[in-house]
């Protein structure tokens, strides 16, 4: 392994070792960041990424091993030890106050603050800030107007200003769209030639390809490789995380779609505390046999989409149709009852309940049938039965079914809910960014438990952020913006460019 | 697991030694004391109307001696409580026992009934029992007296008064108050706000507020605490206090008499009743005659010569030449409750519930 | 070296036993310092109380009855508390089951004899029911806090209790209470001063215990109760699951309310809003809202209060002593169950390698 030998690494991590109950999260492990630099951080959820970054910025203290900033062993207690180094890190969930001004959000937390802050200076500050790495924010706009990508720029501007020099930046691309990934990375560019560097968390290799000089893979708590960009394809670096080879291209049957199952008539959902509607006059239908991907930058309606198929959201306009009857503003139990599966955004929130066992989050919907309940009782031997089933047919990675859910990984949770959904399927199942945050191994099995229930003839809606994920596992694809649907394309028939122009609003309707 | 071990015998060593202090209680005495077991619905500290109580028990505490030993229990609640706490009394030895609330009447009574060779007394109940007796004292006497010299103080003629329940016993009080003030002043009314509590002191203090902000200039009181009181004399206006000597104990000459219980006086005799084995059964209503009730010391600021009245007033309801409820009485509302010339039964006035003419509320 | 706290990897049932134990030894210590203090020796007062609450049959057959209300108050909360409705209005609850009770003993004269007690439980039961229903459907329908409901609920009942024993229901004779209920209508007594009641709230215990563990039903609140999103999701209904608990909730605490006013006061009057309901929320909470536990945990906090009394007599200690005690228990039982979830560890500096 080749090291630079001249300069002194501004971070560098000795032998960590971290133990967590029942996981080794971090096993000796090394790491090396020099000025200038961009370190990917690159593995499979509960590879021990975030674990390693979080001991740098003292939210954790490893069990052993030193750490090294600038060449002096530091103990980072709290991350007011590690903002006090220069560490900053951009969490994935952000850390700011919706409801106060860009300004304020920066103020805030500061350090050695007079008792009465001049405000001028500091809008001044943030001004030559933002225009030197080229972090467009107006400081006085109002946090939770601004859009992800704003956010994500304020929380960097936070810690820039804090003086950070060290920037760990957690999944930053996730909430992205292309073009302002691409913003991001021309900012981290600029702060490199400033002479900050950079650590990315990631699983994506086009990330790492596009941004980092150096990446290190890890796997199960250890490092498996470090190399430079420039020297592997993202081929090998997913082959290097996971451990094996990893199939790009999956296999499906001809398509071959049958009648419509499900179908939205005109549907108009108004947003109380907004000026554009959350669905704007949205009519489609899902055949059998088919996946009907919904693609679009987060928040121009998908949510409101899938909510309204399932009965969460009411209808005041519009009609819902499955199997050709009148469903609108149905029950979510009646539309459980008409076939429909729903696999929902936010895992952890809507997806388990993180306290029961994994058995009990695989009966939540079978609870109701002859299959584990007699009556109003609930037949423990007959879940028991039932979960068992579930954990070996989609092969859900558990120490039994007995465990709190809350203990698996975000892909043997989202199994979990895969194995519930597809096995109470009736026959529609709506999936809502089912591999987000997943690992490539996990993604992986989502995606061909998804065109299965294709090939067996189910209608498949699959709401996605990533078109490269549309396009791998869809036979059609719907592109929303601002509620409307843009256009709804033939996979075979379209490109990633017309794709990418309708979620920005241009074009469409073909 | 050898912590576990250790807090283990810990827990035993305090369990043993709970059971052996038990052992140890159990023989006792031929020459004991006699023992006087006494319940408080509150605290004596109140200065009200335990703190009264108390003192009947610390007066025959002074007059027995070493004869007796009283056991207190105080703050005692109004519920199954109140039963234990007896039994925990008879457990204890006591072969008198005093209940000073009405509402531990129930349990009194359950408890005397499985306990014949205890006596029993209840205060202000009607339920009484072989062993069980009840007692209490026309208090509405002493208000009638306080009431004449409101009604003599009062520049307007306004009078105020903090009932504690809408019960026979407070609203014989305001009605006896309000006959007292009328004989002087014919003009007078009196105004009441209930508490709905017998004590509470930041309850009774807003309701003496409320009578201060309607132009009251003298506040009466059925309650437990001396703040009526207080708030009066804050104010600068005057105040009647109830159950103990308030102008001794708030300092100020504002506080023109108070209508006082002297429980020792009934206590005295019923314990040494118990002790010769002479005690009996009874309903007992004690009038001013048998110095259970009492006129506190009247303030300097009252003319001598009216302090004169009232005691001539006071002789005449002792000689039984006159009482309180002595026809022609009309309630509130006009209707005439009491012919002329007739003195109300006992009866009629321990179920009364409306009010004289001249008090301002409603006994709802 | 400094002191840390760790998530536990997965609850064990051996400190689900130690921690009670281990807070409870910590409390009495606490005790011991404040009796200490006031000069009184910890161990007499102890055994004192010991003595109050289980030193006789007579004794241990009253801790009981004060036991019976706690308990059915705990199984009461603790329905709600399975669905993260923070139902504080028991009390209220328990008031309007006395209220039931009584309406049927002094009005219901054409109800035979034998089944007075019976009619009035069940009446106690519904008013409780209904009382408890208001603040769910306000939370189920319109989101309205249900603590500051409960809560102010609770002081219309009693206000509404005082007015019907002070006023509208009082007996011709006496204040402050209705007339007495008939003699015929009274709880058989199970042993000495025990009622009937006390098979009624351990029936309650199994039919609890199976439902929330044993039935669909007790599935779907665990699910509410632990992830109300997700259960949306499943297509489980939350309002109607909140009122229907609610509803069994206020049943549950007017019985409670029922019961005591057939077995303890036989009317009702002043003394009635006697703290159950508060205390429930006690039991509720230290027993993980586990039925069984609920049992052991309102016979602690039963034995609390008619052990108290006893420091007054043999101690000579105020009256206030004993609350102060009480709460003193309560402390390190409530603190200590965060031990349930997380483990102190201690962290020692290391040198550098």
């Amino acid at each position: 392994m080749e090291r630079e030998k001249t300069d002194v690494a501004v971070v560098n991590m000795q032998h960590i070792t971290k133990h967590f109950p029942g996981v080794l999260a971090s096993d000796d492990v090394s790491l090396e960041l020099y000025p200038g630099q961009v370190l990917a951080l690159l593995g499979e959820n509960g590879a021990g990424k975030s674990t390693l970054m979080n001991m740098l910025v003292g939210l954790y203290r490893p069990d052993s091993g030193s750490i090294y900033i600038r060449g002096e062993l530091q103990d980072i207690q709290s991350p007011q030890d590690s903002m006090a180094l220069g560490i900053g890190m951009v969490h994935q969930e952000f850390m700011l106050v919706g409801n106060m001004s860009v300004l304020e959000n920066i103020v805030l937390g500061l350090k050695d603050l007079p008792f009465v802050p001049k405000i001028d200076q500091i809008r001044k500050r943030i001004i030559e800030l933002s225009s030197q790495y080229g972090l467009k924010v107006d400081p006085d706009a109002i946090v939770h107007d601004l859009s992800v990508g704003e956010q994500q720029r304020v929380e960097i501007l936070k810690l820039v200003y804090r003086g950070a020099d060290i920037l760990i930046l957690d999944e930053p691309t996730a909430v992205l769209t292309p073009g302002e990934s691409r913003d991001l990375n021309k900012i981290i560019k600029k702060m490199l030639s400033e002479g900050k560097s950079a650590i990315f968390i990631t699983h994506k290799m086009d990330e790492v390809i596009a941004f980092s000089d150096k990446v290190q893979v890890l796997r199960r708590g250890k490092t498996v490789n470090i190399c430079d960009t420039a020297s592997v394809t993202p081929k090998d670096l997913a082959n290097m995380m996971v451990g094996r080879d990893v199939l790009f291209t999956l296999d499906r049957c001809a398509f071959n779609p049958g009648e419509p199952r499900l179908a939205l008539d005109h549907v108009t959902v108004d947003n109380p505390n907004g000026s554009r509607p959350f669905l704007d006059d949205v009519s489609l239908e899902i055949r059998r046999g088919e996946i009907l991907g919904v693609a679009g930058v987060a928040g121009n309606g998908q949510t409101q989409l899938t909510e309204v198929i399932t009965g969460l959201l009411k209808v005041p306009e519009g009609r819902v149709l499955i199997d050709g009857k009148d469903m609108t503003n149905a029950s979510p139990l009646s539309v459980i009852r008409a076939g429909v599966s729903h696999i929902p955004a936010d895992r952890g929130a809507m997806g388990v309940v993180g306290d029961m066992s994994v058995g009990d989050n695989l009966a939540m919907k079978k609870y109701r049938t002859q299959e584990i309940s007699h009556g109003p009782v609930v037949k423990r031997s007959l879940l028991r039965t039932f979960a068992d089933r579930l954990i070996n047919r989609f092969v859900i990675k558990t120490p039994n079914q007995d465990t709190s859910v809350k203990f698996l990984s975000g892909g043997n949770i989202q199994k979990t809910i895969l194995a519930r959904e597809i096995d109470s399927c009736g026959g529609i199942l709506i999936a809502v960014y089912p591999s987000r945050g997943l690992d490539v191994g996990a993604t992986e099995a989502v995606r061909q438990n998804l065109i299965a229930q294709r090939d067996s003839g189910n209608a498949v809606l699959l709401v996605s952020e990533e078109l490269e994920e549309l396009q791998m596992v869809a036979d059609r694809i719907a592109v929303m913006f601002e509620g409307k649907i843009m256009g709804i394309k033939d996979v075979k028939e379209t490109n990633t460019e017309e794709l990418g122009l309708m979620m920005a609003g241009f074009g469409g309707k073909a | 697991m050898k912590k576990l071990s250790v807090l283990l015998v810990l827990l035993l060593v305090i369990t043993v030694s709970a059971f052996a202090q038990g052992q140890t209680e159990m023989s006792e005495e031929t020459d004991a004391p006699f023992k006087v077991g006494v319940i408080y619905v509150s605290s004596p500290g109140d200065f009200g109307y335990s703190y009264m109580h108390d003192m009947g028990t610390k007066a025959a505490e002074e007059y027995f001696g070493d004869k007796i030993e009283v056991i207190r229990m105080e703050n005692v609640p109004e519920n199954d409580s109140a039963a234990r706490a007896l039994e925990q009394l008879v457990d204890e030895g006591c072969k008198i026992i005093f209940a000073n609330s009405y509402n531990y009447q129930d349990y009194v009574l359950q408890v005397a009934k499985e306990n014949p060779d205890v006596y029993f007394e209840h205060c202000s109940g009607y339920l009484s029992n072989e062993n069980m007796s009840n007692y209490f004292g026309r208090m509405y006497q002493m208000r009638y007296l306080s009431g004449m010299i409101a009604g003599k103080m009062s520049p307007t003629g306004k009078l105020g008064y903090v009932g504690a329940f809408a019960i026979p016993e407070v609203i014989r009080g305001i009605n006896a108050f309000t006959l007292g003030a009328r004989a002087v002043n014919p003009d007078a009314t009196v105004t009441v706000v209930w508490t709905n509590t017998w004590f509470d002191p930041s309850l009774e203090r807003q309701g003496a507020m409320a009578l201060l902000d309607q132009g009251v200039d003298v506040v009466a009181q059925h309650q437990d605490t001396t703040e009526p009181a207080k708030a009066a004399i804050a104010e600068g206006k005057y105040a009647i206090g109830y159950n103990a000597d308030f102008r001794a104990i708030t300092e100020s000459d504002n506080v023109l008499v108070s209508p006082m219980w002297d429980w020792g006086n009934y206590m005295i005799p019923e314990i040494q009743a118990a002790m010769d084995g002479t005690w009996e059964t009874q309903s007992y209503w004690g009038g001013l005659e048998d110095d259970m009730i009492s006129l506190s010391p009247v303030s300097p600021l009252v003319p001598a010569d009216f302090v004169a009245q009232v005691e001539a007033a006071k002789d005449m309801i002792a000689a039984g030449e006159m009482d309180v409820f002595w026809g022609e009485i009309k309630d509130n509302e006009g209707n005439v409750r009491q012919a002329a010339g007739e003195k109300m039964s006992d009866a009629d006035m321990l179920s009364m519930g409306w009010f004289v003419e001249g008090v301002i509320g409603s006994t709802n | 070296m400094r002191l840390a706290l760790e998530k536990r990897d997965k609850k064990s049932n051996s400190i689900a036993f130690m921690v009670p134990l281990i807070s409870f030894i910590v409390s009495l210590l606490l005790g011991a310092i404040v009796l200490v203090a006031s000069k009184a020796n910890p161990f007499e007062a102890y055994a004192a109380m010991a003595r109050g609450a289980f030193g006789n049959a007579r004794r241990l057959q009253y801790t009981i009855v004060e036991a019976i209300p706690l308990l059915l108050c705990g199984l009461s909360v603790g329905i709600a508390f399975r669905l993260r409705f923070w139902n504080i209005g028991a009390e209220g609850q328990y008031v309007w089951g006395a209220i039931g009770i009584t309406w049927v003993m002094q009005f219901w004269t054409f109800v035979p004899d034998a089944m007075l007690l019976p009619v009035g439980l069940v009446v106690g039961m519904i008013l409780g029911a209904l009382w408890a229903g208001i603040p769910g459907v306000l939370k189920a329908q319109w989101s309205v806090d249900e603590t500051l409901t409960t809560l102010m609920l609770n002081y219309v009942a009693i206000g509404f209790a005082e007015y019907l024993y002070i006023k509208a229901w009082k007996a011709p004779l006496g204040n402050l209470g209705t007339p007495v209920f008939p003699d015929s209508a009274a709880f058989s007594t199970v042993w000495g001063k025990i009622h009937g009641g006390l098979f009624i709230a351990l029936v309650l215990v199994v039919i609890l215990w199976f439902v929330q563990y044993k039935t669909r039903w007790g599935f779907e609140l665990n699910m509410i109760g632990k992830n109300p999103t997700a259960a949306k999701y499943q297509g489980v209904s939350i309002r109607r699951n909140i009122i229907l608990a609610l509803l069994v909730s206020g049943a549950i605490a007017g019985l409670a309310g029922s019961i005591n006013t057939a077995a303890i006061a036989h009317r009702l009057t002043k003394g009635v809003n006697s703290g159950y309901g508060f205390t429930g929320i006690i039991i509720a909470w230290m027993a993980h809202l586990n039925p069984f536990a609920s049992i052991v945990v309102a016979i602690v906090m039963a034995s609390l209060t008619t052990g108290a009394a006893a420091l007054q007599i043999a101690m000579k200690l105020p009256e206030s002593m004993g609350e102060v005690l009480q709460g003193l228990v309560l402390i390190p039982l409530l603190a200590g169950s965060i031990f349930n979830e997380y483990r102190l560890i201690v962290i020692r500096k290391e040198a550098a390698k």
